[in-house]
């Protein structure tokens, strides 16, 4: 193992906060989102008005999905005007064309195997930035606004209903909205497959503690010493 | 051909007590879902109003919005209802026919100048200038234009005229669209369903009739009073569905139980529509009532939502047939293969650069 030369506090509390808890929604509004789709569970015995056991599933869906809600609004928050220079959109800026620029195009290579070394950043690089982006903040974005849609045909008239409810008819019907909201939950394993190996391999390759980082807050800058073992 | 009659006077030249008339008046209101205290008003319109003048066009479509129309369920009720409403054009249920029908048509669209009804069953084929339905010697596009513009509303019939039904379901060859797609100038209420309800499209025509306006509408102009809830909110099996007890297949005992369709591909969670209150023929049944699963007939796009038995939607991708779990089930296994991929490759990169390390120590 290399020396560490750099101990670096990297991602503040409330990013880890906001981290786990969003690992643990996503998680659960995946399952139960699909036991809702297709509940496998053996039915109770008895009578009907003794049991709730579709309910729970909807009720665990529903609720997660508000702490879900609450927890990305927080994060957006914490990216618009949270001190933390690790954690803010301000250095995200892909409209510009300079943002695509040498990091970026560095990054890529080097996960194309088109480089040798490994470009060091110490917050999010850029390729995962753009990933993040698009999985989590749009992914994310799309499931909330119309699962709230959903939500809203439960009461028709009422808040949800009122504010989400528009979505509807913009995805031609109730039916294609729910197929859309269930299609696009599959973005998120996906996803979860390609982050986790992507942070694995960066422990290995470049030694940078990134996986630990989500716990402790530290990542760490090691003596540059090609080995695997 | 007495248009000026009013309803009161129909009922009383059919023999018909006053006590028929106001009963007939409070099933309306309540039906309509209006509050007892509208029901003076009803009876004022049904006493004063002359009867309002109605063009009924059938473009593309199987007549069963007609079917059911005519089946209008209270016996005495259907039977007034569809004399009343003063029905001058229809060319499936008219005596006369060809010129001499066409011949009236154009004389209640010039005496009746934006006060008629265009009720319009079927929708229009606009693919090469509308030559896939020709009414009476002229596409019915521009029958279905040159009637509207006269007219005071316009009420679109059934699956066909409201969101397109079989005709404009993939791959859609003659190019057919809904109503609302062609006449975009004029009020318009979209009763859907294959057919709709035969209460719920008396109801929709005596609510212009008493108010001179059409019901309140929901985002797609569906009448709120019938289409505000989905038929899973009001189905007498959502006990079954809340407690996790499915149907899993037509044979089994669970059927025999009445428990509920969800897992046979029951599009009640999505569809709009008052069969679970108002139910068919009558108030005899529902199709869930009579144990199969809603197929969603008065949803938007309901042919290409199939199959009828699965709660998911086939869907062909890159001209597979396949679902969205296929799908994502693929994109994932594809995500851990290149993530595979792309670690053996780092190894073997990783083990050459260390052997040319030790190389080089050498």
């Amino acid at each position: 193992m290399g020396k560490i030369i750099e101990e670096i506090y990297v991602w503040k509390l409330p990013v880890r906060m906001y981290h786990w808890i969003n690992a643990l929604c996503i998680t659960v509004l995946f399952v139960t989102g699909f036991y809702i789709a297709s509940p496998y569970l053996n039915p109770p015995i008895g009578e009907a008005v003794w049991f709730k056991q579709m309910s729970v599933f909807r009720f665990i869906h529903f609720a997660t999905a508000f702490v879900f809600i609450a927890n990305y609004l927080f994060r957006m928050y914490w990216a618009l005007f949270g001190h933390d220079r690790y954690a803010r959109f301000a250095g995200f800026r892909p409209w510009s064309p300079k943002w695509w620029g040498k990091p970026f195009r560095e990054q890529m290579a080097s996960y194309l195997f088109l480089r040798p070394d490994e470009p060091s950043h110490v917050g999010h690089n850029p390729v995962a930035a753009l990933t993040y982006f698009i999985f989590i903040f749009c992914g994310s974005l799309f499931m909330i606004l119309t699962g709230l849609a959903m939500y809203g045909e439960n009461n028709p008239g009422g808040f949800t209903d009122t504010w989400f409810g528009w979505l509807i008819p913009l995805f031609g019907g109730s039916y294609n909205l729910h197929i859309v909201h269930h299609s696009v939950a599959w973005i998120f394993p996906f996803y979860v497959i390609l982050h986790l190996y992507a942070i694995f391999r960066h422990d290995i390759v470049d030694r940078s503690s990134v996986t630990s980082s989500i716990i402790t807050g530290y990542k760490h800058r090691v003596e540059d010493e090609a080995s695997l073992d | 051909m007495d248009k000026q009659q009013t309803y009161a006077e129909i009922f009383k030249a059919r023999g018909l007590s006053r006590r028929d008339f106001l009963k007939f008046c409070g099933l309306t209101s309540v039906s309509l879902g209006l509050a007892p205290s509208l029901l003076p008003k009803v009876i004022h319109a049904m006493e004063t109003s002359p009867r309002t003048p109605v063009i009924w066009l059938h473009g593309l479509e199987c007549t069963c919005c007609t079917e059911s129309f005519i089946r209008s369920s209270h016996p005495v009720m259907g039977d007034i209802v569809l004399n009343m409403i003063s029905l001058d054009y229809d060319d499936t249920l008219s005596a006369a026919a060809g010129h001499q029908l066409e011949e009236v048509r154009r004389k209640i669209m010039k005496d009746y100048k934006g006060k008629y009804i265009l009720a319009c069953e079927g929708n229009a084929p606009v693919k090469d200038d509308g030559v896939y339905c020709l009414v009476a010697g002229d596409s019915y596009l521009n029958i279905l234009k040159e009637t509207a513009a006269d007219a005071a509303a316009v009420i679109a019939w059934g699956a066909c005229a409201t969101f397109g039904c079989v005709q404009n379901a993939d791959p859609n060859p003659t190019g057919a669209v809904p109503v609302s797609e062609i006449i975009t100038d004029k009020p318009l209420v979209n009763v859907p369903g294959c057919p709709p309800i035969a209460e719920v499209m008396t109801g929709v025509i005596t609510h212009y009739h008493t108010f001179g306006t059409l019901p309140e509408l929901d985002r797609m102009k569906r009448p709120k009073a019938f289409y505000g809830t989905r038929i899973h909110d009001k189905c007498y099996r959502r006990a079954f569905y809340d407690a996790g007890m499915f149907v899993r297949d037509f044979d089994d005992e669970s059927t025999r139980k009445g428990w509920c369709l969800y897992k046979m591909g029951c599009k009640g969670p999505t569809t709009y529509n008052a069969c679970s209150k108002t139910e068919w023929n009558d108030g005899i049944s529902f199709p869930i009532g009579s144990g199969h699963p809603c197929f969603g007939c008065a949803a938007p796009g309901y042919w290409d939502d199939g199959p009828f038995y699965t709660r998911l939607a086939d869907v062909s991708f890159l001209g597979i047939d396949s679902n969205a779990d296929k799908i994502g089930a693929v994109a994932v296994g594809a995500a851990a293969a290149g993530a595979a991929a792309h670690a053996v490759v780092t190894a073997v990169r990783k083990k050459k650069a260390n052997g040319e390390n030790e190389q080089l120590e050498e």
